[in-house]
């Protein structure tokens, strides 16, 4: 295989994925302050923890998706968004107001405000759907991440359909089976779109940045048809309400996370360089995150009686997995992207280097904080008190991210500056 | 011809060392690159820079990029 030329501009403007990273943050500390208003954290029903959940899903989890994608996309497939700069702000905006229209329609019980956030997180969706089936289409690789991050974004589609069905249903009062719609919504959106997303990049960011083998064939090939098998099966069987189909198919899906996790960690360990940093270790804390989360999970099914277990494998998915591997690949992709840019366009005296963006000595400090939380997070559900440590964690969380992110802005402003002049 | 082995190099170690590899290059001379997976974020600077490529994936999973000033 040979390949002369591809489009002339492959990366978008680093402004792009910033903009998203830079707002991200201040979501998890908005998170922190609407789960103040509950009463008690171990019941996810309550308007104030629905808020606090998307918060987090939406707010935090969704925007530095919705950049990650800008940046990884043309690095991992070889074919950027359309239009990523208007792509960026048509979906960024809506989705900062969608989610807060979201969250204040859930705590003050707002059909308007429902109302209001389904139009705008519908448009935001919508724009980034659209935009990256045009770049999987348009992708010069065909590559098992292509297939990994097309089916996310399928499971994304119907998950955002379901969520908007749902806050609709709340808003107007509607006739709906809320909890199977709820419980579909939820595993579209965490064991589809974030789950789904992560494999497929991980197949590329880890061999990438943490120097190990690459994912093993079979691996890299069946995973995330597999997953998404299981979510079909699992929504075919609450449909027509086959229990043992339920139990299989969230049984495969469990059974292929771990099997995600327990090579992650295997290929970790065969790392070419043994340096440890706290990234790396971001990505051990995610991979153990989603062991414990299939064990809540297996337990749920095996004792229904547990429920609570379900609801910890939820959070522990969230905070755990989703959370730590977001963090670690935020601390690998910012100061990468602060280096290319700079870089770019040939050789330049000046320039830091990656390690030079964000301080180490900070990752470890925010490595540290967010065991705590998660570990206050689990806690929790048996001891109040513990939630007021989750609250502060989360809090503290989003400001150091929110330090980290600023920093690696003010290193770019600033070396550009000094290059600029000189 | 120069050759660059960039395999197993964490980022940005391969780009850099294209860069400044390209940087010494005489202008009728080719830099062959040898590289763990397909750089596609390089095309954009190599285009912008005035230069051709030639992308081969090798049997062992590796790609060998051919590097030369267009013509």
């Amino acid at each position: 295989m040979s390949t002369a030329s591809l489009s002339t501009e492959q990366a978008p403007p680093i402004s792009v994925p910033l903009r998203f990273f830079a707002v991200a943050p201040l979501f998890l500390i908005l998170a922190a302050l609407t789960g103040l208003m509950s009463d008690r954290l171990a019941d996810a029903h309550t308007p104030a923890l629905l808020a606090a959940t998307h918060c987090i899903t939406l707010g935090f989890i969704g925007m530095i998706m919705f950049g990650a994608m800008q940046q990884i996309l043309p690095v991992v497939i070889g074919s950027p968004m359309p239009s990523s700069r208007l792509v960026a702000w048509s979906s960024l905006l809506p989705l900062i107001f969608g989610t807060l229209t979201l969250s204040g329609g859930f705590l003050l019980s707002n059909a308007d405000l429902l109302h209001l956030a389904s139009i705008l997180l519908g448009l935001a969706f919508l724009i980034f759907i659209v935009a990256s089936l045009v770049s999987l289409a348009r992708a010069a690789a065909r590559n098992a991440t292509a297939t990994a991050i097309l089916l996310s974004v399928l499971a994304l589609t119907a998950a955002v359909t379901l969520g908007i069905v749902l806050a609709q249903g709340y808003a107007g009062g509607w006739q709906l089976d809320y909890p199977k719609l709820a419980a579909a919504h939820i595993s579209l959106a965490l064991g589809g779109w974030v789950m789904l997303l992560i494999v497929g990049v991980s197949y590329q960011v880890v061999p990438m940045f943490q120097l190990t083998p690459s994912y093993p064939e079979w691996l890299s090939a069946g995973l995330a048809p597999a997953l998404f098998a299981a979510l079909l099966l699992n929504l075919a069987s609450s449909y027509f309400d086959v229990l043992p189909l339920g139990f299989f198919a969230e049984g495969l899906f469990w059974l292929c996370a771990v099997c995600f996790a327990l090579v992650t960690l295997k290929l970790q360990f065969q790392r070419r360089r043994r340096v440890t940093d706290a990234t790396l270790n971001f990505f051990r804390l995610g991979m153990i995150s989603l062991l414990c989360a299939a064990s809540c999970a297996a337990t749920a099914l095996l004792a229904p009686a547990h429920e609570y277990f379900r609801q910890l494998s939820i959070v522990i998915f969230i905070l755990g997995f989703a959370l730590s591997v977001i963090h670690g690949m935020l601390y690998k992709i910012i100061p990468f992207l602060v280096w290319f840019h700079l870089f770019r366009g040939g050789v330049k005296k000046g320039v830091p280097n990656m390690k030079e963006v964000i301080p180490e000595p900070w990752m470890w400090r925010h490595l540290w904080l967010h065991i705590v939380t998660l570990l206050a997070a689990m806690l929790a559900f048996f001891w109040d008190a513990a939630a007021w440590l989750l609250i502060l964690g989360l809090s503290l969380q989003g400001v150091l991210l929110s330090f980290a992110i600023l920093t690696g802005i003010q290193v770019y402003r600033r070396t550009r500056q000094r290059l600029e002049k000189v | 011809m120069s050759e660059l082995d960039a395999r197993g190099l964490p980022p940005p170690e391969p780009f850099e060392k294209i860069m400044h590899a390209l940087s010494s290059l005489p202008p009728d001379a080719a830099l062959r690159v040898l590289i763990h997976r397909e750089p596609y974020p390089l095309y954009a600077e190599l285009q912008g820079m005035g230069y051709a490529w030639q992308t081969s994936a090798l049997p062992d999973g590796h790609f060998a990029i051919l590097i030369e000033r267009a013509k």
